[in-house]
């Protein structure tokens, strides 16, 4: 254990830049998420059609392609380079965007033609119906999914190691490099990582439970 | 109060409305039946501006559904509607399933909201529900709070679709009972029932729809004594035997 403790401070530094990295993608993600969504099922093809076109393409390559992408070619584009943390977290969300988009499309296809028309009947407008009605159910039915799709984000944040990002993945292989001990330091790391996404997966069942016991929805 | 001149309507290829006339008073109690698939609910939607269709003319209160300039959300406020399956908001209590369009569209305050709302529930009979989630409630209580809803927006015509069909036998009466009360009140209804009870006691007029047509109109008991159509005859015999 020694190369893990004596490196703490420095590894658990890399960590917090993790959970920063992770809080970014999933507010972004989810906001930009629910906007994707509601493009997904928009009768409108102006907005259906390029948000369907964004979907389907980020879907089909790989994060650490988006991640490389964004860094290398943003500077040319805006004749400067980004800092590693920018550069991520804008890739995170444009890239996390598309898949809370569709279980955002899932939720919203869940709710029934009659329920919104109901909540249109009242006189309340596209915007009020989706604030009050369509997000707050599609969220509910959805929880487990987005806690789900969170986690699978934060295990993903590691791989912002290949623009040089200095997190935890990162500054274990540069411990590494110095005090030559992978096996404890990686057992740490996976260790790390896999109490919280245990964590997570167990709150995500909690929820999955309690509106099947509730039936509320 | 409506005004439906010559409606015709299509999904694609398929024609759900066929030159459709009916114009509604306001006070007046109009009853349509029909079998299903005839275009009823696609008719009620029509009014509410939910559906588009394709030719023809709907006036509302003297405002004409067809103008573009038309503001349909206004217009929705002057028409409450009610669902076959309820449809409340699932994830919101009795009390804001009631409140919410007259706070957010009427922009009134929560507690005026709210007494408005304890009145109208009083009036449908389930004062001590107000706290409850609709998925605890029996369908009669969740179509009678739909039902609150609706009256919540102070609509000038209320709009049924076939409110009672999805509910147990025991439930129905109870729900029955709000509307002959709401129509003894002078409401203007529009109502899609096969209950017939209910029409012969309430209905102004009574409709029956056939593939998208109006194809007989009648008041009360000579509607039923007297189809002209054999379509009709077939049909009531079906539903009175
Ligand atoms: N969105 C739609 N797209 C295509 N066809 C539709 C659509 N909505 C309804 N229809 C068709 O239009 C016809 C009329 O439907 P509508 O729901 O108005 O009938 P209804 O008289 O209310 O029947 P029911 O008694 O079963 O409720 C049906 O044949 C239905 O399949
Ligand atoms: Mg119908």
């Amino acid at each position: 254990m020694d190369a893990v403790l004596e490196n703490l401070p420095y590894l658990l530094g890399g960590f917090l830049t993790n959970l920063q990295l992770a809080a970014f993608a999933l507010a972004g993600g989810i906001f930009l998420g629910t906007l994707v969504g509601l493009g997904r099922i928009s009768k409108r093809p102006w907005v259906y059609y390029p948000v369907t076109l964004y979907v389907n393409f980020l879907r089909n390559i790989p994060l650490i392609l988006v991640i490389f992408w964004f860094f290398f070619v943003m500077p040319i584009l805006i004749g400067k380079t980004l800092d590693p943390f920018v550069s991520a977290a804008v890739s995170f969300v444009v890239f996390e965007a598309t898949y809370f988009g569709e279980i955002f499309r899932a939720g919203f296809q869940s709710i029934s033609k009659d329920l919104v028309s109901a909540a249109y009947s009242t006189g309340l407008t596209y915007r009020q119906t989706a604030a009050y009605i369509l997000v707050p159910i599609a969220v509910r039915r959805m929880l487990p999914s987005l806690i789900t799709q969170s986690i699978i984000t934060f295990q993903d944040t590691s791989l912002a190691y290949v623009i040089g990002l200095q997190e935890m993945v990162r500054r274990t292989t540069i411990v590494d490099g110095l005090e030559v001990r992978s096996v404890q330091l990686y057992t740490f790391v996976a260790i790390l990582f896999f109490v919280i996404c245990f964590v997570g997966s167990r709150i995500s069942l909690h929820y999955e439970e309690k509106s099947r016991k509730a039936k509320v929805l | 109060m409506i005004e439906i001149k010559n409606v015709s309507k299509w999904f694609g290829e398929f024609q759900v409305l066929a030159d459709v006339n009916e114009v509604v008073q306001r006070g007046q109690k109009v009853v349509i039946c029909g079998p299903s698939g005839s275009g009823k609910s696609t008719l009620l939607r029509c009014i509410n501006g939910l559906e588009p269709y394709q030719k023809g003319e709907i006036v509302v209160d003297g405002v004409s559904l067809s103008d573009p300039k038309t503001n349909l959300y206004k217009l929705r406020e002057k028409l409450g509607m009610v669902f076959q399956r309820f449809e409340l908001y699932p994830h919101m209590t009795v009390l804001r399933n009631i409140t919410l369009a007259p706070m957010k569209v009427r922009k009134k305050s929560r507690p005026e909201a709210e007494k408005k709302a304890m009145e109208l529930l009083e009036r449908v009979g389930i004062p001590d529900k107000a706290g409850a989630y609709p998925a605890n409630l029996s369908g009669g209580q969740q179509q009678r709070v739909a039902i609150a809803r609706a009256l919540a927006m102070e609509p000038a015509c209320m709009m049924f679709d076939e409110p009672t069909s999805a509910l147990d036998p025991e439930m129905i009466q109870e729900v029955l009972e709000v509307m002959i009360g709401l129509a003894k009140e002078g409401m203007t209804m529009l109502v899609v029932t096969h209950e017939m009870g209910f029409a012969r006691e309430v209905a102004d007029e009574i409709i029956f729809m056939d593939a998208g047509r109006i194809v007989e109109r009648g008041r009360g008991d000579d509607f039923f004594k007297n189809p002209k159509s054999q379509r009709t005859k077939d049909f009531l015999g079906q539903i009175l035997k």
